[in-house]
């Protein structure tokens, strides 16, 4: 018999066959974030950025509007460009010089008389189109021209995001960062919407808002969550806030979302943050955090942040500290959730292969995480579906 | 579809100081299912002045769903624009045809998109239509009004277009340019100068597009129109993002060409015929010469309701207004701007 780990087979978060069915029916089927609107300044400028199956590059036109294709030289596949960059009007590729303008067309072929004596229709080989656009500030890619737009896929969830304006505010550079969690991405995602822990794993770092309080659920796939702030915090909110606010007030709390497929967010008065999954492996996943901040003057960072220093100053600390902790490196000893949290993440990967495991009844906070396991088998169900309907 | 009803004069608003005159009409019951329009279409309306029939086509500058309104710019010396701006009065009947025209933004509820409106002038009545309706009914998009005229005088739907802007700071930006300002005025307008290519890359660079679906829609006099659409293919717009009708002011006909005397082959709804067309006569006039009917309605090019296809010869066009090049190249032609250009004929009203 299959060991279940609620709606899902334990081997969904262990195996290969697993792990290549989601990205060719989840992460080759939907929306993948892309970046920060402001990694495409001007004209000119690209960036690719792998979706799944598919490696999908973004370009702005001359009229400043987004043009993605797929990047795949239509000669032999090559890749046509890597990374971000910036061009003139044309892509060229670097095996055997086919060129591309920013609309996709094939513009040139070296020797085209000579190599191709039987001619050569240019016009059936233009690139192939993919979909782009801006949401949130941020950039979005689909692998298919013809998607469903960002008003039907995030519509219904985007008043539930919180009051942000994320074009509004400016990055905080040192903040980000990209690493790697040696888990399923699903156990990354189960842990990120997971309100069970919050006052466990993080009862010493995230107790400035009231868990207690959440209120949270569920638009189609994507998840939604908003917490106040703890009574403690929340008398003297304006001063206790870290950094300027970047929502106007009366707006308080924290909206921490996890769009579908892992797409995390997580928006408060004074910051607003992403956090996006991406599966490498079936033990392997990266994150990428960045970070926006208020755009004032540094004068008012610092004004703010002496003005907090009362309360921060005697607020947390790490959950295991003295005999607890296994020595300095000890994650459970940084007094920083997100370590705690890899921590779990990776703690609970090593379990899913023993014979002995066993998994024990989902508690209330943990309803979030059985709903996105039959978020994933919907979403997966639907795709095949499709799939099958096509041929 | 192009035969005419009687409505009724519910109101005449003279606007810009009289230079304009808005006609709201009464539409009878029952009638307001089959006169409803989509955002950026025309009426055509029959007068019978000194003895001769004239017609014309307006745009509708309401809103669909709002009360049927046409907004005429008074031409000097027009005969029809200054009869409805003084010889008209409420309870007054004219003939309407139905709405119909393809330069139409239809909304879509769940679309995401950015929408550019270059216009001058009166070219602003369609215009007008089109941003209430995205406004209303396309929740999800934005819209950029660039809208020149020649001084703030004489800024058609001034504060309608400033309360829309007041109302949806969020969804609609509305940037005026002017030709020739009045030295002291309080208005406060974006640039001075004509609507040019300058202005438009200055205008999608100040607000590059958010939503990625972008669309421009152009109208405004002849030469406007062709300035704002090679500006736009100058920074790589692809053309069938680009939606423009020619309004008002000196429309540029290309009479250069005669025609020939041809004969033509018809075919029609209700069968094929043989006609002559004379040197010089449009295969409307020739059609109709011959007691036969088609449809038609601005007989100016402008309303695309004489459209046919021409499947064998060729045809001068003096204007093709109506006609996107898409249309040209899969052979359509307006019968009341062509003259013949080859002996032999052969046109397909049909569809
Ligand atoms: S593979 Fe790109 S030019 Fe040959
Ligand atoms: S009748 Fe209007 S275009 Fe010919
Ligand atoms: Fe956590």
């Amino acid at each position: 018999m299959t060991k279940m780990y609620h709606r899902l087979p334990v081997e969904a978060y262990t195996s290969q066959e697993w792990f290549d069915r989601e990205q060719q029916l989840i992460f080759s089927r939907s929306w993948r974030y892309a970046g920060l609107r402001e990694d495409l300044p001007e004209p000119g400028h690209y960036l690719s950025v792998q979706a799944g199956l598919n490696n999908i590059f973004i370009v702005m036109g001359r009229d400043h509007r987004l043009r993605a294709f797929h990047n795949i030289c239509r000669h032999r596949g090559t890749q046509l460009i890597r990374a971000v960059g910036k061009t003139q009007k044309a892509l060229t590729c670097p095996y055997h010089d086919w060129t591309y303008d920013l609309e996709g067309n094939l513009i040139s072929v070296p020797d085209e008389e000579s190599e191709y004596p039987g001619g050569l229709d240019k016009g059936c080989l233009g690139l192939k189109p993919a979909s782009v656009d801006i949401w949130r500030g941020m950039l979005f890619v689909h692998p298919d021209a013809d998607a469903p737009t960002l008003a039907e896929w995030f519509g219904e969830v985007e008043p539930l995001l919180g009051p942000h304006n994320p074009a509004e505010l400016v990055e905080y550079p040192e903040a980000r960062r990209s690493y790697e969690i040696k888990a399923n991405w699903k156990i990354v995602v189960e842990n990120y919407i997971d309100v069970y822990h919050l006052s466990h794993l993080h009862s010493n770092t995230l107790h400035m808002y009231d868990h207690a309080r959440a209120e949270y659920g569920w638009k189609g796939p994507h998840y939604h969550f908003w917490e106040p702030p703890a009574p403690d915090y929340a008398k003297e909110l304006e001063k206790n806030l870290p950094s300027p606010r970047v929502i106007p007030e009366p707006h308080v709390g924290a909206w921490v979302p996890m769009l579908f497929p892992g797409i995390g967010l997580g928006a408060s008065e004074d910051s607003w943050n992403i956090f996006v999954i991406t599966p490498l492996g079936p033990d392997l996943t990266r994150i990428e955090n960045r970070t926006k901040l208020a755009d004032v003057s540094a004068w008012e960072f610092t004004k703010q942040e002496w003005r907090s220093a009362g309360f921060w100053q005697g607020f947390g600390g790490p959950k295991y500290s003295g005999e607890d902790a296994a020595g300095e490196e000890d994650p459970m000893a940084s007094g920083d959730f997100t370590s705690e949290d890899i921590y779990a993440c990776e703690q609970q990967q090593k379990s899913l292969t023993s014979p002995y495991l066993e998994i024990g009844p989902a508690a209330v906070g943990e309803s979030p995480i059985t709903h996105h396991q039959q978020a994933v088998l919907d979403f997966m169900a639907l795709q095949a579906k499709a799939t099958a309907d096509n041929v | 579809m192009f035969e005419f009803h009687r409505l009724t004069i519910k109101e005449l608003r003279p606007e810009i100081g009289g230079a304009a005159t808005s006609v709201t009409f009464d539409l009878p019951a029952g009638a307001s299912e089959s006169f409803s329009w989509e955002a950026g279409q025309h009426v055509t309306l029959r007068f019978d002045l000194n003895g001769a029939e004239q017609r014309r086509s307006y745009t509708v500058s309401n809103p669909p769903g709002a009360p049927l309104r046409i907004t005429v710019k008074r031409e000097k010396g027009g005969l029809v624009s200054n009869h409805i701006a003084t010889a008209l009065s409420p309870g007054d009947q004219i003939e309407v045809a139905l709405p119909f025209g393809r330069f139409v933004l239809a909304p879509d509820r769940p679309a995401r998109r950015t929408h550019y409106f270059f216009g001058a002038g009166s070219g602003i009545t369609p215009l007008f239509a089109m941003i209430h309706a995205v406004l209303s009914d396309e929740p999800h998009s934005v819209a950029h009004l660039i809208f020149g005229n020649r001084s703030a005088d004489e800024i058609l739907f001034r504060e309608e277009l400033d309360q829309l802007a007041a109302l949806h700071p969020d969804r609609f930006s509305l940037r005026h340019t002017l030709s020739a300002p009045k030295l002291l005025s309080w208005f406060s307008l974006w640039r001075s100068g004509r609507l040019d290519a300058d202005a438009v890359r200055a205008a999608i660079g100040e607000t590059p597009p958010v939503a990625q679906d972008v669309q421009y829609w152009i109208c405004g006099p002849g030469a406007m129109n062709g300035d704002v659409k090679s500006a736009l293919m100058g920074v790589d717009v692809p053309a069938n993002r680009i939606h423009m009708e020619s309004f008002g002011g000196a429309q540029e006909l290309d009479s250069s060409v005669t025609g020939c005397a041809a004969t033509l082959r018809l075919h029609l709804p209700s069968g094929s015929h043989d006609i002559p067309v004379e040197e010089g006569q449009t295969l409307l006039a020739a059609i109709r010469s011959n007691g036969l009917s088609v449809p038609f309605s601005c007989q100016s090019g402008v309303c695309g309701a004489c459209r046919a296809r021409i499947s064998d010869g060729t045809v001068h066009m003096r204007n093709r207004m109506a006609l996107e090049d898409s249309d040209i190249g899969k052979g359509e032609i307006l019968s009341c701007q062509s003259v013949a250009q080859t002996e032999w004929l052969e046109v397909d009203f049909r569809s």
